[in-house]
Parts: C-alpha cells; sequence; structure tokens
C-alpha cells in the first residue's frame, strides 16, 4: 500500500526533481500539442459565439483544410498559390455551408444545428477522402518555408531539444491569436461580429446581416482550422486519423468555457501540458496511452465542480 | 384507402392506451412478422444471395436496431446526447465473454440478457455527471465514457482471457441442442435468436415509453426545471434513461459479437460506430421506436446497396463508393434535418395520415 | 378580513381555513441582486391570495421560494403547522404544492393529454417491473388516472385539442393546458404566475371563472401572481403588495387599494 501511495506521489515528482532537462522537454512537448489544441478549440469558440453553434465538424475542417493543401500541392500547384487556393475553398466551405445548411435551419433547436454539423462531418471526410485519396500524407513543410531543424539547450549539462517547427507553430499561433483579437477590436466587420455575439439584434443596426455574418465567422474558423492543419500536418502527417485527436478540442473547450476565447488557449495548455505529464510519469502505473482518455476524464470532473467552465459565465436557470 | 380511424370505437381506456389502436397497425405489423419469422429464415432477402443477405443485412440490421433503441431511449426520449455508444455496446460485449467463460453451461441466451445488465450499471456510472452536467457538456462526458472503456478494452487484458492478440473470440454455445454461437451456427439460427430479442425489447420499449417512466423521460427531455416542480427525481429520471439505454446497448453488443462477427476487438466499439448509431436515430427519428428500426435499416443497408450498385452497375471500386456513401449519409442527416428533424418515422406518419383520409384532401 | 387562527366563512359563503403556509421574514439574493427583502405573509386554507406588485418586484421568486426552486438566504417557511426544512423542488411537489409559470413551461413534445398526464406522476406507483410490463395493476393504475385526466381536460373544455402536440396552440390555450396540468396533481395550494399575461378580456374571463371554480369546487388554496387590478378585486380574499422586494402592503383588496404607499408606488404609475 505504501509503495502505492508512494509511487503515485512520490516518485513522479523525484523523477521530475532529477532529470530537469527531460521535464522541460515533456512540458515544451505539451505546450505545443496544447496550442493546437487551443487552434481547434478556437475555431469553435468563434462559431460558437457567433451563432450559438456547437460546431462538431471544426476538427474535420483541421484535416480538411491540410488535404486541400497538400493535395493540391500534389496536383502540381505552387506551394503559396496552393495555399491562397486552400484559403479560397476554405471560404467556399462557409459559403456553401451557410447557404445550404444553416440558412435552412435558423431557429431550429440546439440540438438539432449540433447534429447537422456531425452530417457535415461525414460529407467532409468522405469527400476530402474522395478528392484526395485516403492515403496518409506529409505536409509541404519545406515548400511553405517552415523551418525545420532544431535547436539544443543545456541547461546544467542536460540537454532539452527544441524543434524549429514546434517553435514556429508557437509563433504562427500567437500571432494568429493577436490578428485575430485585432480583427475584433479594431475592424468594423469584426466589431459587428461581436455585437452579434452579444446580441442578434444589434447586427442589423450595424447593418450586416446575419446571414454575412455567419459566412464570415465559419470563414475566420475556417482559416484557424488551416493554420492548425498546416502545423498540426507538420508535427506529424496529414490523414484523417487526427481525427480522433481533433476531438479533443471539446476538453479544452470545457476546461475554458464555450465562448471564451482567453479560455480556449488556457483549457488547450492545460490539457496540453497536464495530458504529456500524466502520460509519461503516471501512465507506467496504469499501462501507457493514458493520453487517450485523459483529456476528457479532466473536464469531467472539472465539470463537475464548474459546470460553466474556467472563464464561462454561470449558468442560472429561471423558470 | 383501408387505412381509416373511422369506425373503429374504442369501448374503453384501455384499449384506448394500446400500443397500436388502430386496426390497420395491427395487421400490417402481423404482416411484418410473419414474414420475418416464416420467409426470411428460409429464403433470405428477394434478389440477393441467402447468406450474403442474412448476414451482411438482415442479422446486423436486427441487431443495430436494439442498439438505435437504446440510444434512442437516451437521446430521443430523454434528450441527453451520447457518444458513448460503441462503447457501451463493448462492455456487453466483454462482459458476456468473461461469463459465458465462467458458466460455459448457462444458456447463452440467459448469459447475452444477463450482460446487458453490467452494461447498464457501466451506463449508469457515467451517466451520473448528467445530472449536473447539460447539453453538450455532457457530450464531453459520454466521449470520456467512451475513450477510458476502449482504454481498458486494450489495457486490461483479463476481459479477453490474456489472448495476445487482444481479440475474444466467441466460442461454441449450443441451446437444446441446437449450436447457436461460434462458426457451426447457421445463419437461420442466429437470425431467429436476435429476431426473439428484438421482439421481446421493443415491447419493452414500447411499454416503458408509455407509461409512467417513459413520460419522466420525456418531461426531461422537453423542460427538466418544470418537471422536478412537478415531482419528477431528476437522478432518477435520468440515470433510470442511461441504465435502461445502456442495457440495450450492452445487449447488442453482446449480439453483434456473439451472433454475427463471432469475435472482436476494440475497433467495433470505437467512436465511429458510435456516430454511425447516432446517425440511425436521427435518421429514423428521435424518439420514436419504429423510427429506431427504419433508422437502423436504412443506415446500415444503403450504403451496402450503394457499394452494390458501384460495383455491378458502373464498375467502381469499393473503396470509392465507400467515400461516396460518407458523402450521401452525411447529405442525408442534413437534408432530413432541415425537412423533418424527426425524421423517417414522422414522414411514415404523416404519409399514413394522408391515406387515412383519402381521398378528401384535408 | 379576521385576524385570528380559527376559521370562518366569507360574506359570500366560501369557507376559509386556518393558516397553511406562512413566510417569515423572507430574503433573498442574487450576488448583488436583493430579489426579496424581508417578507412575511400567510396563506390560509380555501383562500385566494394575490401577490401583486410592479415587473421586478419579486414576486415570481416568492413562488420560486415557496416551490423551493430558490432557497431564501434568511428567513422561515412554514407550511401546515410546521417549519419547513430546506427541500428538493420534487419533494415540496409531492407535498401538494403545483404551480403554473410566468413564461409557459409545457412539455413542447407531448400532447395536451400527455401533459395533462404528467401531472399524475407521482400518483402513479406501479414500479418498474410492472411498468415494463404494463399489465394488470400497471394498465389499471394509468386507465384510471387517464380518466381523471379527462375529467379535468372536460373541466376546462379544452376537450377540442386533447390530442394537439401543445407546442402549436395558442398562447391562451397553452395557459389552460399549464392550469389543467397543475390541477392533476390535485394540489393543496395552487399557485398560479400571470394566469392571464397577455390574454384578451374574454380569455381572461374564462380564466377567472375556472380560477374560482378550482377553488370552489375542490376547495384549492391558490396564491396568483396578477397584474390586472379589476381581475385581483374581483378574485382574491386578500393581496400581498410588493415592490422592490419589499412587502409595501397586506390586506384584503378594498384596504390595499386604499393604502397611500401602494397608491404612490404602484397604483398610481398603473393608473
Ligand atoms: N435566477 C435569478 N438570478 C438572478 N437574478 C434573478 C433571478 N431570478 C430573479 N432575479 C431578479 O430578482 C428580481 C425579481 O424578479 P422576479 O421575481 O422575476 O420579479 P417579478 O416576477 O415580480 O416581475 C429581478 O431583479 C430579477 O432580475
Ligand atoms: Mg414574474
Amino acid at each position: 500500500m505504501d509503495g502505492l501511495i508512494y509511487s503515485i506521489l512520490g516518485d513522479p515528482f523525484v523523477q521530475m526533481w532529477q532529470m530537469p532537462d527531460f521535464f522541460i522537454q515533456v512540458i515544451w512537448e505539451g505546450f505545443v500539442s496544447g496550442i493546437l489544441y487551443a487552434l481547434i478549440a478556437l475555431g469553435f469558440v468563434l462559431i460558437f459565439k457567433a451563432s450559438g453553434i456547437f460546431n462538431f465538424a471544426q476538427g474535420i475542417m483541421v484535416v480538411f483544410s491540410g488535404l486541400t493543401l497538400v493535395g493540391l500541392h500534389a496536383l502540381g500547384v505552387p506551394a503559396f498559390v496552393a495555399l491562397l487556393m486552400t484559403i479560397v475553398v476554405m471560404y467556399g466551405l462557409a459559403f456553401g455551408i451557410e447557404r445550404l445548411v444553416l440558412r435552412n435551419l435558423v431557429n431550429q433547436p440546439d440540438i438539432i444545428l449540433f447534429m447537422a454539423t456531425i452530417g457535415l462531418t461525414n460529407i467532409l471526410i468522405g469527400g476530402g477522402q474522395w478528392i484526395f485519396g485516403s492515403e496518409t500524407k506529409s505536409m509541404i513543410t519545406t515548400e511553405l518555408l517552415i523551418p525545420t531543424g532544431s535547436s539544443v539547450w543545456e541547461p546544467g549539462g542536460g540537454l532539452v531539444i527544441f524543434q524549429h517547427i514546434d517553435i514556429a507553430a508557437a509563433v504562427i499561433a500567437a500571432l494568429l491569436i493577436v490578428s485575430l483579437a485585432l480583427f475584433f477590436s479594431k475592424t468594423k466587420v469584426g466589431r459587428a461580429l461581436r455585437a452579434v455575439a452579444d446580441d442578434h439584434q444589434a447586427s442589423l443596426s450595424v447593418g450586416i446581416s446575419l446571414n454575412q455574418i455567419w459566412v464570415i465567422t465559419w470563414f475566420a474558423a475556417g482559416i484557424v482550422a488551416l493554420v492548425a492543419g498546416i502545423m498540426w500536418g507538420a508535427r506529424s502527417d496529414v490523414s484523417f486519423s487526427l481525427q480522433i485527436i481533433a476531438l479533443k478540442a471539446l476538453p479544452v473547450l470545457v476546461l475554458g468555457g464555450f465562448t471564451s476565447v482567453p479560455g480556449a488557449i488556457v483549457g488547450g495548455l492545460i490539457i496540453g501540458v497536464g495530458e504529456k505529464l500524466f502520460e509519461i510519469y503516471w501512465g507506467p502505473l496504469l499501462g501507457s496511452g493514458v493520453e487517450g482518455w485523459f483529456a476528457y476524464v479532466i473536464a469531467l470532473v472539472f465539470l463537475l465542480f464548474r459546470p460553466q467552465g474556467l472563464f464561462g459565465e454561470k449558468i442560472i436557470e429561471r423558470v | 384507402m383501408f387505412y381509416r380511424e373511422a369506425g373503429q370505437f374504442k369501448t374503453s381506456y384501455a384499449e384506448y392506451l394500446q400500443a397500436l389502436p388502430l386496426r390497420e397497425d395491427k395487421v400490417g405489423i402481423a404482416i411484418w412478422l410473419l414474414l420475418a419469422v416464416f420467409y426470411v429464415p428460409f429464403f433470405g432477402l428477394p434478389g440477393l444471395e441467402y447468406t450474403f443477405a442474412m448476414n451482411a443485412i438482415m442479422i446486423p440490421v436486427l441487431i443495430f436496431t436494439i442498439t438505435a433503441l437504446g440510444l434512442n431511449i437516451l437521446v430521443g426520449y430523454t434528450g441527453q446526447i451520447s457518444l458513448g455508444t460503441g462503447a457501451f455496446m463493448g462492455v456487453g460485449a466483454y462482459a458476456c465473454y468473461k461469463l459465458t467463460t465462467y458458466f460455459p453451461d448457462v444458456n447463452i441466451i440467459l448469459i447475452i440478457l444477463a450482460s446487458g445488465f453490467v452494461s447498464a450499471a457501466v451506463g449508469a456510472l457515467f451517466g451520473l455527471p448528467s445530472l449536473r452536467i447539460k447539453g453538450f457538456y455532457l457530450v464531453v462526458a459520454t466521449l470520456a465514457a467512451q475513450f477510458f472503456l476502449e482504454w481498458c478494452f486494450i489495457r486490461v487484458e483479463w476481459l479477453y482471457n490474456y489472448n495476445p492478440s487482444g481479440a475474444i473470440e466467441v466460442p461454441q454455445r449450443e441451446v437444446f441442442g441446437i449450436v447457436v454461437t461460434g462458426a457451426a451456427a447457421s445463419p437461420a439460427t442466429r437470425y431467429l435468436v436476435v429476431l426473439g430479442i428484438l421482439i421481446f425489447l421493443t415491447i419493452i420499449a414500447g411499454n416503458l415509453v408509455r407509461g409512467r417512466i417513459g413520460r419522466s423521460w420525456m418531461m426531461i427531455r422537453d423542460m427538466d426545471i418544470a418537471a422536478e416542480l412537478i415531482g419528477v427525481r431528476p437522478l432518477r429520471a435520468k440515470l433510470s434513461a442511461f441504465a435502461v439505454s445502456s442495457y440495450y446497448c450492452g445487449v447488442s453488443g453482446a449480439l453483434m459479437v456473439f451472433l454475427w462477427l463471432g469475435a472482436a476487438e476494440v475497433e467495433s466499439f470505437d467512436v465511429n460506430h458510435s456516430f454511425l448509431y447516432l446517425f440511425m436515430v436521427i435518421f429514423g427519428g428521435l424518439g420514436s421506436i419504429t423510427g429506431s428500426y427504419m433508422g437502423a435499416a436504412f443506415i446500415w443497408t444503403f450504403p451496402i446497396l450503394l457499394k452494390e450498385l458501384g460495383k455491378r452497375v458502373f464498375d467502381i471500386d469499393s473503396i470509392i463508393m465507400e467515400n461516396v456513401s460518407l458523402v450521401a449519409i452525411g447529405m442525408l442527416i442534413v437534408f432530413i434535418l432541415i425537412k423533418e428533424p424527426h425524421g423517417l418515422a414522422r414522414l411514415w406518419q404523416l404519409g399514413k395520415q394522408k391515406l387515412r383520409i383519402w381521398p378528401f384532401a384535408h | 378580513m379576521k385576524d385570528t387562527k380559527e376559521s370562518f366563512v366569507t360574506e359570500d359563503g366560501r369557507h376559509i381555513g386556518s393558516v397553511i403556509m406562512e413566510m417569515r421574514n423572507i430574503t433573498l439574493r442574487f450576488g448583488g441582486v436583493v430579489a426579496i427583502t424581508n417578507a412575511s405573509f400567510d396563506i390560509r386554507e380555501g383562500e385566494i391570495r394575490a401577490i401583486i406588485g410592479p415587473n421586478g418586484a419579486g414576486k415570481s421568486s416568492m413562488l420560486n421560494v415557496i416551490n423551493g426552486f430558490y432557497h431564501p438566504q434568511e428567513g422561515e417557511i412554514w407550511f401546515r403547522g410546521k417549519k419547513r426544512p430546506s427541500l428538493r423542488p420534487y419533494e415540496i411537489a409531492e407535498q401538494g404544492i403545483a404551480r403554473t409559470f410566468q413564461n409557459i413551461a409545457l412539455f413542447k413534445g407531448m400532447t395536451t393529454v400527455e401533459n395533462v398526464m404528467t401531472g399524475r406522476q407521482l400518483m402513479l406507483k406501479k414500479n418498474f417491473l410492472w411498468q415494463l410490463l404494463r399489465i394488470g395493476p400497471a394498465l389499471d393504475e394509468e386507465v384510471v388516472h387517464r380518466r381523471r385526466c379527462e375529467e379535468i381536460i372536460d373541466f376546462l373544455e379544452i376537450q377540442a385539442i386533447r390530442n394537439s402536440p401543445v407546442g402549436s396552440l395558442p398562447y391562451g390555450l397553452q395557459k389552460r393546458v399549464e392550469l389543467a396540468r397543475a390541477l392533476a396533481m390535485e394540489p393543496k395550494l395552487l399557485l398560479l404566475d400571470e394566469p392571464m399575461a397577455g390574454m384578451n378580456v374574454e380569455e381572461k374571463e374564462d380564466m377567472s371563472r375556472f380560477i374560482l371554480d378550482v377553488n370552489d369546487q375542490y376547495g384549492t388554496t391558490i396564491a396568483l401572481i396578477e397584474h390586472d387590478m379589476s381581475v385581483v378585486m374581483d378574485l382574491a380574499d386578500r393581496v400581498v403588495v410588493l415592490d422592490y422586494g419589499k412587502m409595501l402592503a397586506d390586506g384584503t383588496p378594498d384596504e390595499v387599494q386604499k393604502n397611500q404607499a401602494v397608491i404612490d408606488a404602484y397604483l398610481g404609475v398603473e393608473h
């Protein structure tokens, strides 16, 4: 019994203390995957804030955009032209979704819209594999001028490796978040979007129709998905198995609250770092693979104590 | 034109409260039942090769109808979205495997029905958070169940009797001298066992949803606060829904492995399957027993028929057809949500109503 | 109105009993907002008690306190001679308190008769096993209660919409179905939150008649919130006036109408 308690509450921390360089490495790895979770969650929050739709397809949009980019390049399109074309495709997607799906489902209960986005997920998976094939592809990292080397840091004789891709991912994610923040606070359209998030009537007074707002938010979420797709693809590969990982945006959202952008970021980092630490230091006690469920179980436990998430407003029920 | 309500006077409330108050509905069901019992086991489906019809269509459709019934109780009747169906089916399957390992002589049908209780218990456990968590947050809770259980199916080697392949392999079991499970079991036997269990579970589900318990589920679904102020205990209502729903899923999981697949690994219970079952329920009709039948039949057979069509008529590669059917199903889901959010069952009902007042237009 | 604890008979011959519910110094806060401040009043058996006051005065909150949806920070609630502990809403429903809602809270996925039937939930006693068999006692029980529901439906004159899904009904009828559902609970104390809001004159008259009939025929004690003063004057035996969560007055409709504070704060604004 004592041995068990020690191996849960003692040994992992001793290990962290004794091998600080490894500990830093683990934190860094967790941090980077946390950023990617945060990016997916961010796209989700954008849509939820503007339209109250729980967009289950956000994770698939990540894969779909990555696949489109790689697929276009494979057809001989130069990398940056392919990037532009993918952006156009994401716009077309947003436009099509608004026209064919959302517009026809206004005023339906949330659960119906949610289920429609699950249907959308199917369409994107099937469509993506149909057009681009279902085999795993690698991201056109060097073509997009993303650095691929690595740097070594030796704190006190230890060894920590930083992949340049990871650094780039962190930097690009930060840039994206800053530019979104600027977009929302400085531009007219952005402010309108914020207004509509608070009050649907408000949008009319700003002179932008609800339909346009939906296209814009879904497009913005598509761009965020594309960035996440590129960075993720660069770290591993582009394939629809990413979809399972993309689902992890959901516990991130639970942690951060569905409507909070800072929540998505903090939640992503907590989940990313937390699950790596858990996998490495406590995972061996249970047999590996705990990464698969850790995020969900943490989110679940967390929900029991704070059903509205970290940054969400307290849910008040009235009659 | 024969579908008329007029002239059938109900003499008592008891008659009025029957599952099928209309004579035409009773006749319709009777015909389906006769076909299912006396035609299909011997001749399969018209135009299809017999073993294909049984193994690829009839048996899985019946099994997934049980799943859909279970999921519909949770999603359609109680309004609690779940993406953990696959895993709850897994619990039933592994429970059945363990039980028949320990009690090899007990009637396998009883074991299958008993393994549902294990899954009911696990389902109720994971349903506990639903008391505090609502709506989309609950989706995350059920995903926790899905992924945690999937992990257990891999890591807890005891569950598959330490089989190095990690799979459960169905042993041969006989009931009254007839081989029911294992490679030697005939499709007709397996089909009839599944059909029997399905009919039994359908009657029970129908009884439950029309009575006090089903009403408490629907009250929670439609307006949980009002339900509580009227005297429904949310914990009891939600947990009973989770338990009953998971019971159905568990039984269908056990049937899936024991009477259909013959062997299974964790992939048979993954989250993609959970989506598939949710589609069946949405497409067939949320909160409808008939809808569960229609949804399971449609969502399961549609891709198969599409694939056959592609192969035979257009000579298209089956992988492409798989993707085509993914897209088609996705589009159909979106389409039905737009046109009739209550699914095929509602369309069917509306059709019947039209028929009932025919030839008068309104 | 007499101040004694004993029961008595009113001028129009209605039987008013002793106090069945007493609110003592109730204070209810939501974070910084004080919805009710130190309010005290009682409800007598068999009477029709009105709670009036401008919007946001804390009337609905008061009903929510009575049926346990909100729990006041201070004060005591006495029900049938006993101090009531903090209970869950369903426990209070079990004690015989039913209500309707300001914003209709019907079960949208069900028909009228099914909605009314939900009011009988607590009286259906057969266990799970009987429920899944649905034969014998379980079915008998269902039939008996179903019949009662049909009676209530007849009483409120909503036979025509018996099998209609409630979501598609006009507002006035939805309010009536909600009343039917509450009546199906056969409550000791019936709480009505603005039962006539948004109705035309005719519908109001119907509803007033139903309320009086319920009180008369079943002896049900009723506490209701209503804005229309003429309706209140007609129906209520006694009236509590709230304003910004504070009690302004408590007495017969005549007394209240003459009360200067009430005239200033509420009636002055309305009329
Ligand atoms: N659940 C709640 N959370 C926060 N404030 C509330 C809640 N319920 C009521 N209030 C506040 O309490 C006050 C009284 O509300 P209410 O009882 O609904 O008034 P009335 O029914 O008299 O119009 C209002 O200021 C309202 O905003
Ligand atoms: Mg009110």
